[in-house]
């Protein structure tokens, strides 16, 4: 935290399973569910629900950039935490195995309430996924 | 007497079983620390996530849900037992089975429709041997349970409860208090009641809550009601995944120790049979010479 004192705004991303990324940051830019936030120092205390995309976050002039996968983000004092079901670097995406889910999943056109639900979400994650690998 | 070969045998053969409980006990001890770090982890996250409904309740939002509201008939009851997969450790596995067995008999009593899932095989294997017909079985979760997996699970109660087809979901696992004390324990997830002991909002609370919610405090609401409900669930898993490792390492270490007194006991047995044979052969020997001599 005491570098946190030097750049000014930290970044804790925490999924259940682990605490992903705890990081000094210049900026951070995350996907909200009606479009992108950036947080630059100093940002108002806020909390956000976060949809399915790209979390961007730079540090001296480097950008990191992550999935993640809904959940929320609480930002207050210069700590920006992010709570999501997972979070993983964009080099760590497979695009077969996503392609092969999204069309697993656009197969099911008869699925109704829930799994219609759930279809969709899973379609809107894998979308997600791949235009960020298509970006890189 | 007893045959010091026949004792010498069951020494080895003790030994070679020291061994692996031994073995066993440390590998249960590595598991545990690598169990204890990820359930460690978890509660950050639920620590934050109980911050954010803290934040919600302070800014005056009426924390209400589907989830968080009962079903004013109740009919439909599941019971989910959290299991190992594997046995060797202990009352573990038995506690959990007993304490369901118990649960299912009082929930078939208040319900109409019952069903119950059961996750690892020894709960499985346990419920088949007492004739328990089960709805749903789980194999896939070892000392590390995956939250992808576990909100899988999560997801099929939570659309079952809003479509009113569930009306409550009991969890039997084994609770972790402390290294020293882990218990068997039913809980009912579903429905949640309240999220938190969120203090009342006063209207001081709301005038000092900073808080801007994007894109509304309604929309995160939406979404912080099944996300608690399914580190709820996550954590039972952890809970259970830790206290099976600590049972397991407990009875190994039982085990190792018994082995030690048996090896202790068997030697002793072993070298007064082994003297007392040297001894009846010297006799003989003397016997022998001395019937030569007379």
């Amino acid at each position: 935290m005491s570098e946190a004192k030097k750049t000014g705004l930290q970044v804790v991303v925490v999924t259940p399973e682990q605490t992903a990324l705890d990081v000094p940051v210049d900026f951070v830019a995350l996907p909200l569910v009606d479009g992108e936030l950036g947080i630059l120092k100093d940002h108002a205390p806020t909390i956000g629900r976060l949809g399915f995309g790209e979390m961007r976050v730079r540090h001296e002039n480097k950008t990191d950039r992550y999935y993640v996968d809904g959940g929320f983000v609480q930002i207050a004092d210069n700590v920006v935490s992010v709570l999501t079901g997972f979070a993983l670097p964009v080099e760590d995406l497979k695009a077969d195995e996503i392609r092969y889910r999204l069309e697993e999943a656009e197969s099911k056109t008869d699925a109704k309430g829930a799994a219609a639900a759930l279809r969709r979400q899973i379609v809107d994650q894998c979308k997600a996924q791949l235009r960020m690998l298509e970006k890189a | 007497m007893a045959n010091p070969r026949a004792l010498d045998k069951r020494r080895k053969s003790i030994r070679n079983i020291k061994k692996i409980t031994r073995t066993m006990e440390l590998i249960a001890t590595a598991r545990f620390k690598k169990a204890m770090d990820r359930a460690a982890a978890a509660t950050a996250y639920t620590d934050r996530i109980t911050q954010v409904v803290a934040d919600l309740a302070m800014a005056g939002l009426e924390v209400s849900h589907p989830l968080l509201e009962e079903h004013a008939d109740v009919k439909s009851s599941a019971l989910l037992v959290l299991t190992a997969n594997r046995g060797l450790c202990g009352g573990y596995n038995g506690n959990v089975i007993r304490m369901a067995a118990r649960l299912r008999t009082e929930l078939m009593e208040l319900t109409p429709e019952f069903v119950m899932d059961v996750t690892g095989k020894r709960g499985i294997s346990g419920f088949k041997f007492r004739d328990i017909e089960l709805n749903q079985t789980f194999l896939q979760f070892d000392d590390q349970p995956a939250f992808a997996d576990v909100e899988q699970i999560a997801d099929v109660y939570l659309q079952q409860y809003i479509a009113g087809e569930l009306d409550r979901l009991d969890v039997v696992y084994t609770q972790f208090h402390s290294i020293a004390r882990q218990t068997a324990t039913v809980e009912t997830l579903l429905p949640m009641g309240s999220l938190v002991d969120a203090p009342e909002a006063t209207a001081e609370s709301r005038a000092k809550s900073l808080y801007e919610f994007v894109p509304s405090a309604t929309s995160i609401l939406e979404e912080v009601v099944p996300t608690s409900f399914k580190v709820k669930l996550f954590k039972c898993f952890l809970d259970s995944a830790v206290s099976e490792q600590i049972a397991r390492m407990v009875a190994m270490k039982s085990a190792t120790e018994n082995a030690n007194e048996m090896i202790k006991n068997l030697s002793m047995t072993y070298n007064r049979a082994r003297q007392s044979k040297i001894t009846g052969e010297i006799m003989e020997v003397i016997g022998g010479v001395e019937a030569l001599e007379g």
